[in-house]
């Protein structure tokens, strides 16, 4: 009885241990109610889709990371190079993916003597839109090798996004802003979104604390 | 040459104003976060540090306790993790994402991909033999037998299998060469050694993560 006792005592005591050492967010600032409130609006949507057995993604903006996870758990994360974030007050909840790029898939032809090459992560695509319910649309950019000229072309275009939805601020016809995202990745990490990504996809996003 | 300047600078402050204006609580952008904020009331962050650690605990009890299988079907690679440990790490084959026309099934396919999301090993068999689906006839321009004993194949799974459902498997092959490469109907193949390894690791119920 007493050895039974003690493994009781053993396993609660490791299981306690667990759950006080696992730190969801490492970068946050414990200091900072904003913060704080917002990791626990993350966390309180997270545990709502830990609790089933699927995968889903985590954009975890203030550390920079796309996180693909299950459980809890995570199973890999992507660096975010860049991001913006538009209307982040429409961020708080779950979104479900509606939306992906299409893949292109080789047909096996049984009549044919060679076999068909499969798909790889480079057939993915590097610049795409991911649509999600509700509204939330999140645009991925690749950040390929960049010369003086592209780079200059990509900044006039982010100056002229910012100059149409300052300008759209001022019109006449108020309109609840559109929720969006645009993420630069690296040009494997894009493709490796793009790959990972399935229909109905649950996503949470953390956003940057608003004091 | 004054006058030019002129309109340069005023292009320049409309510019600057415009960007400051777009810097509202309507976007937020990397690299951009507000210094946290000094607290004085110790109460209210006592409490929202509480909170937190509430929700974290929450969430790690989702967590698996005893170890899992996490398949990377961009990199084919095959993990068995305790916790955050890694206890094996596998080079794999997945799904080659192919398709096949369903004869007389107008425009029904079979897609070839591994499934992506959260499973469970439901079955664990030694020596499997495996009863080929019509697609495997099909995809070979051969005509499905009616006999169910002219399906049956023994010695091309290997030593053992898992099954997670829907009859996919992890086991075995013969074609080692291809290890690391999306060349499978949607199953997870592994080497003899790798195989064993993981048959010995997994119960029945043990959590099969797949991205």
């Amino acid at each position: 009885m007493p050895f039974q006792a003690a493994i009781v005592l053993f396993l609660v005591l490791v299981s306690t241990a667990w759950g006080a050492d696992y730190d969801a967010f490492p970068d946050l600032h414990r200091d900072d109610p904003a913060a704080l409130r917002e990791a626990t609006r993350v966390l309180e949507e997270e545990v709502k889709l830990a609790a089933r057995p699927q995968t889903y993604l985590l954009f975890d903006l203030p550390a920079g990371a796309v996180r693909i996870k299950g459980r809890g758990v995570d199973l890999h994360r992507i660096d975010i190079l860049r991001w913006t974030a538009s209307a982040p007050q429409q961020l708080a909840g779950t979104f479900r993916l509606t939306a992906r790029p299409p893949v292109v898939r080789r047909k096996i032809d049984p009549s044919a003597t060679t076999e068909q090459e499969p798909i790889a992560l480079a057939d993915m695509p590097t610049d795409y839109r991911l649509s999600f319910t509700p509204a939330l649309l999140v645009e991925i950019q690749s950040a390929r090798e960049e010369g003086v000229v592209q780079r200059t072309l990509s900044s006039a275009a982010d100056l002229w996004q910012r100059l149409k939805a300052w300008g759209a601020s001022y019109t006449h016809q108020p309109s609840p802003p559109e929720a969006s995202i645009t993420l630069r990745l690296s040009v494997e990490q894009a493709q490796s979104l793009a790959w990972s990504t399935v229909d109905g996809m649950a996503l949470i996003v953390r956003r940057l604390p608003n004091p | 040459m004054t006058r030019l300047f002129i309109i340069l600078s005023a292009a320049t402050l409309v510019l600057v104003a415009v960007l400051a204006a777009s810097k509202n609580s309507q976007e937020q952008t990397s690299g951009v976060s507000a210094p946290a904020p000094i607290v004085h009331d110790q109460a209210l962050l006592d409490e929202l540090q509480g909170r937190y650690k509430n929700v974290s605990k929450q969430l790690s009890q989702f967590m698996p306790r005893q170890p899992y299988i996490l398949v990377d079907t961009a990199r084919n690679h095959l993990y068995v993790k305790r916790s955050h440990e890694v206890i094996l790490d596998a080079l794999a084959s997945t799904g080659s994402g192919i398709v096949l026309d369903k004869p007389g099934e107008g425009n029904n396919q079979w897609v070839f991909d591994t499934p992506r999301g959260e499973f469970s090993v439901q079955s664990k068999l030694t020596h499997p033999v495996w009863v080929k689906p019509d697609w495997a006839f099909i995809e070979e321009g051969l005509m499905v037998p009616k006999n169910p004993a002219d399906r049956v194949e023994q010695g091309v799974l290997g030593e053992y299998a898992l099954g997670f459902g829907k009859g996919y498997f992890i086991h075995g092959t013969l074609y080692t060469r291809l290890l690391g490469k999306n060349v499978t109907h949607g199953c997870i193949r592994l080497n003899d050694h790798d195989l064993k390894s993981v048959y010995q690791l997994a119960r029945v119920g043990t959590p099969i993560m797949i991205f």
